[in-house]
């Protein structure tokens, strides 16, 4: 890992819109577009006519990946991204256009949102343009049960969402919808979900497109603890009526550390190497708001998707009191005791130090 | 009923079995290839039928086949058939006359490959006089001649036109050119990575052709055979080499168990595709004999060119300056992550490690592995473990890792006055800690790393396990490091069962039991009471290779 950089306040938030075939990604895209706030947000779809608004809309070429120079197949990025997002920007700052307050990238329905994310945490020139907002994953009420079962491209959607949309509510009944709300938790407990009705989107979800990175990581612990404390308090056989599907999301899973001891950075970074060496295919997000020995006052902010990781940033100050270093981990096939014994292994973490949030449930 | 006598049967023999339950015998029974009985001659005497074939080994000590977990066989039967060969202790003046022979003899234009020259002649050797001396003897014929460690060539003036090189070329990647320091010219000295330019340019002249390549290897595994190996491990397996173990077991005329290590990156000595490439083609060329289980990773060089990774470092040298400890050719991430992927593939991975750092880091990878991982199947093995950091070596157990002591210099080499000069004396004699690793534990795996060995004889490695002396009588009176010697039942273990493990065939070779292969070898001593100084006089009177006679001493 690289030396920290100074955080950048004045990159463009980047908001990636997912979801799988027919969950209603363009519903959604056209009622976003409506709200005045997004009026100097540039589209970026992947076909012409859904969407019939003044916004900048871009048509993107076709899907291009381009491997990433770090010899691993599953680190691609999106050479066609890079080519119309060098653009944008080239147009808006010459004055071609007005200038962009946002992009919103709207995905295929099969698409892997980890190539988007990738090419815009590895591209040198667009890391200083752009910075990566949310990801926003819409997930049908009716038909996102039996999607998640068949694919796992539509598991790994949601697993790396920010920001979960449910949608065609009107046409699921309250316990599907229940059963739904249940099985989204476990796939991705930190995140909010927000129901979609006739694809109106409530505004709180605008506030997210360009959420502040540290307060990101704060509200994901937060709710990640809150979601072991709710399996906490049920137990393990308890089921709420609903049923748990560890063994139909494909391996994926979250959970979270809280550690109450500062940092040693060197060996936080040669771990994070190490985990990104052996596992970063299974990795699939990463986030971390680090306390760090040698600038206690000012916490890095970490995030990786796969082998790719942003250079860390540093805040200036913390966001809240709390000031325990807060690590959340969305994986495939990779167990928390793995993480927790190779951090006292090899990151120089105290083992009694890592307050465990998910620890009492397991 | 089915016939349930035996296709061979050994008796009256003094059979020593390495498998601790019972480790003496006196009859053995075969069938189908495999091993239906060990005992005496009452057990199997019920087995024995009117087609069963008797063989009275009429005392003779018996043993399963060695098992060499370290070879390189296209190169070793090329040499034997087809390069000049002189030992590593010739003189300048030896070699030199006897390139002035093969001139001689070659057809005009073609090339003359050799080895191996010691490395504690590379000083002498990277010198302008030296080369001309060489220019003088070849007659214009291009010559190559390689080093005891493999990894550096010489080559005449002739060699350097065809290579295209010159005084302006630039060292490659991960190597160098020797050159004259006061003109600059180049001495024909090619460390590293600069001895593929050679190599490639003799390969894409086509020197060696297919036809070359099967019979090097059919000659190879002969030459194991007549030194009782019956299994062993390629340790740079490139796809002619795949391809002709494969090609040699579907015809039924692979005469050893053989697994092999595809190299992750292309090594200097052998050419065409490698890693990925290479590795997704790994069951095309399986057979039942033939197992393309393991992957080779070069971590650094060898400490006699000062390429090897050490802690310390190497003695002061014009060039390097004060402080040069050698260094690795792999991050400790990328070589996590190719640990990694083999074992996601089921493929141990074969480490070489020259230097202590870079047992260390080798060592630190797999440590991070198994830390997330947790143990595999899959044997992960630290070739030529010899210089070791003290703290190190209960790392191979704890790890489970196994020490690959290839090739055998666990007593005075050229080799290892190579060593002096590059690492100082006392350094350099801390070499080969087999006691060691031993008691702290280690599965500890024997092997030839043949043509690096001049032969790929195991009893001149077993004596040397045993005294630390050099069998051939070289360096009269000196022993290097003696108290790590080690006794010789723990030597036969080292060069059988140890190497089975640890190349994943304990199911079926290094020892003779009831269901594994028909691999025994019958030797004209007992090497248990044999005195240590003669254990490498041991001559293998016949080899069988799953009940067949594959070798049988004139």
């Amino acid at each position: 890992m690289s030396a920290p950089d100074p955080a950048s306040g004045a990159r463009i938030p980047v908001t990636v819109l997912t979801g799988f075939l027919g969950s209603g990604k363009t519903t959604v895209l056209n009622r976003l577009l409506r709200q005045p706030s997004l009026a100097g947000a540039a589209v970026i779809v992947n076909e012409f006519g859904a969407v019939g608004l003044d916004h900048l809309l871009i048509e993107a070429s076709e899907e291009q990946f381009t491997l990433l120079d770090n010899g691993c197949v599953c680190c691609t990025v999106r050479g066609d991204l890079i080519t119309t997002l060098k653009e944008l920007s080239r147009r808006s700052s010459v004055g071609e256009t007005p200038p962009l307050s946002q992009v919103i990238i709207e995905t295929t329905g099969l698409a892997d949102p980890a190539p988007i994310l990738h090419t815009l945490m590895a591209e040198t020139e667009l890391m200083t343009r752009f910075r990566i907002g949310s990801v926003v994953t819409t997930v049908d009420a009716v038909n996102g049960a039996a999607t998640l079962d068949r694919h796992s491209e539509a598991a790994k959607q949601v697993a790396v969402a920010d920001r979960l949309l449910i949608t065609k509510t009107d046409l699921a009944s309250d316990e599907v919808l229940r059963d739904l709300g249940h099985r989204l938790e476990h796939l991705a407990p930190a995140v909010e979900q927000t129901i979609a009705r006739n694809g109106e989107v409530e505004l709180d979800l605008l506030a997210s497109l360009s959420a502040d990175a540290a307060a990101d990581v704060n509200h994901i612990a937060m709710r990640l603890e809150a979601a072991a404390h709710h399996d906490h308090d049920c137990g393990p056989d308890c089921h709420h009526g609903h049923v748990h599907h560890h063994d139909t999301h494909h391996g994926i899973q979250s959970f979270s550390f809280i550690i109450d001891k500062p940092v040693e950075w060197r060996a936080f970074a040669r771990w994070l190497d190490y985990v990104a060496a052996l596992k970063g295919e299974d990795l699939l997000r990463f986030k971390g708001l680090v306390h760090v020995t040698d600038e206690p006052e000012r916490p890095l902010v970490l995030h990786g998707v796969q082998h790719v990781f942003h250079p860390p940033a540093r805040l200036d100050r913390w966001p809240s009191a709390d000031r325990r270093t807060r690590l959340v981990f969305i994986v495939r096939d990779i167990e928390r005791e793995t993480i927790a014994r190779t951090l006292v292994k090899f990151a120089a973490i105290d083992a009694a130090s890592i307050a465990p949030p998910t620890l009492a449930a397991a | 009923m089915p016939d349930r006598s035996a296709d061979l049967v050994l008796t009256n023999g003094r059979i020593y079995t390495l498998d601790r339950k019972r480790p003496w015998a006196s009859a053995v029974a075969v069938k189908g290839g495999r091993i239906v009985a060990v005992g005496e001659g009452a057990d199997v005497a019920a087995l024995t039928g009117a087609a069963t074939r008797v063989v009275d080994l009429k005392g003779a000590t018996t043993m399963p086949g060695i098992v060499d977990v370290h070879a390189h066989l296209m190169m070793g039967g090329q040499a034997e058939l087809f390069e000049l060969r002189f030992p590593p202790t010739a003189s300048f003046e030896t070699l030199i006359a006897r390139v002035g022979e093969a001139a001689g003899k070659a057809p005009e234009g073609s090339w003359i490959i050799g080895g191996q020259w010691g490395s504690d002649l590379l000083p002498k050797l990277n010198r302008l006089e030296a080369l001309a001396a060489l220019d003088r003897v070849s007659q214009g014929r291009p010559v190559m001649l390689r080093d005891d460690t493999y990894h550096n060539r010489w080559v005449n003036s002739q060699a350097l036109v065809l290579a295209g090189l010159s005084a302006s070329s630039p060292d490659p990647e991960k190597g160098s050119i020797g050159r004259d320091p006061a003109t600059g010219a180049l001495t024909g000295m090619m460390i590293e990575s600069a001895a593929g330019i050679v190599e490639r340019t003799i390969a894409q002249a086509g020197h060696y052709t297919e036809e070359m390549d099967r019979a090097a290897m059919a000659r190879s595994i002969a030459t194991l055979n007549s030194y009782g190996v019956t299994a062993f491990l390629d340790a740079a397996a490139m796809q002619p080499i795949l391809a002709a173990l494969k090609g040699l077991d579907d015809r039924g005329e692979l005469t050893a168990w053989s697994v092999s290590a595809m190299p992750a990156v292309e090594p200097s000595f052998m050419f065409g595709i490698a890693g990925d490439a290479l590795i997704a083609l790994r069951e095309q060329y399986r057979g039942v004999h033939a197992k393309p289980d393991f992957v080779k990773i070069f971590l650094d060089g060898v400490p006699g060119a000062r390429t090897a990774a050490f802690h310390e470092p190497y003695t002061k040298d014009p060039v390097l300056g004060c402080c040069f400890r050698g260094s690795t050719i792999v991050t400790v991430p990328e070589l996590i992550r190719w640990v990694g992927k083999c074992e996601k593939l089921g493929l141990g991975v074969k480490i070489h490690c020259a230097g202590d750092a870079a047992v260390s880091q080798a060592l630190d990878a797999i440590d991070v592995v198994r830390s997330f991982n947790g143990p595999t199947k899959a044997m992960h093995h630290i070739a030529h473990a010899s210089y070791i950091a003290p703290d190190d070596i209960a790392r191979f157990a704890e790890l489970g890792v196994v020490a690959d002591l290839s090739p055998f210099l666990w007593y005075p080499t050229s080799f290892l006055e190579g060593h002096k000069q590059t690492m100082g004396e006392a350094r350099a004699l801390r070499f080969w800690p087999n006691r060691d690793l031993l008691a702290a534990g280690a599965l500890l795996a024997g092997g030839s790393d043949w043509p690096v060995m001049p032969n790929p004889d195991p009893w001149d490695g077993i004596e040397g396990l045993v005294t630390r002396r050099n069998p051939s009588g070289e360096f009269p009176g000196a022993a290097l490091w003696p108290e790590q010697a080690i006794d010789v039942a723990t030597a036969l273990e080292i060069f059988t069962i140890n190497s089975a493990r640890a190349i994943g065939l304990a199911d079926t070779v290094g020892s003779i039991e009831v269901g594994k292969s028909a691999d025994p070898i019958v030797l004209d001593r007992n090497v248990l009471e044999t005195p240590a100084e003669d254990l490498a006089d041991t001559k293998v009177l016949t080899t069988y290779f799953e009940g067949r006679v594959v070798y049988e001493r004139a």
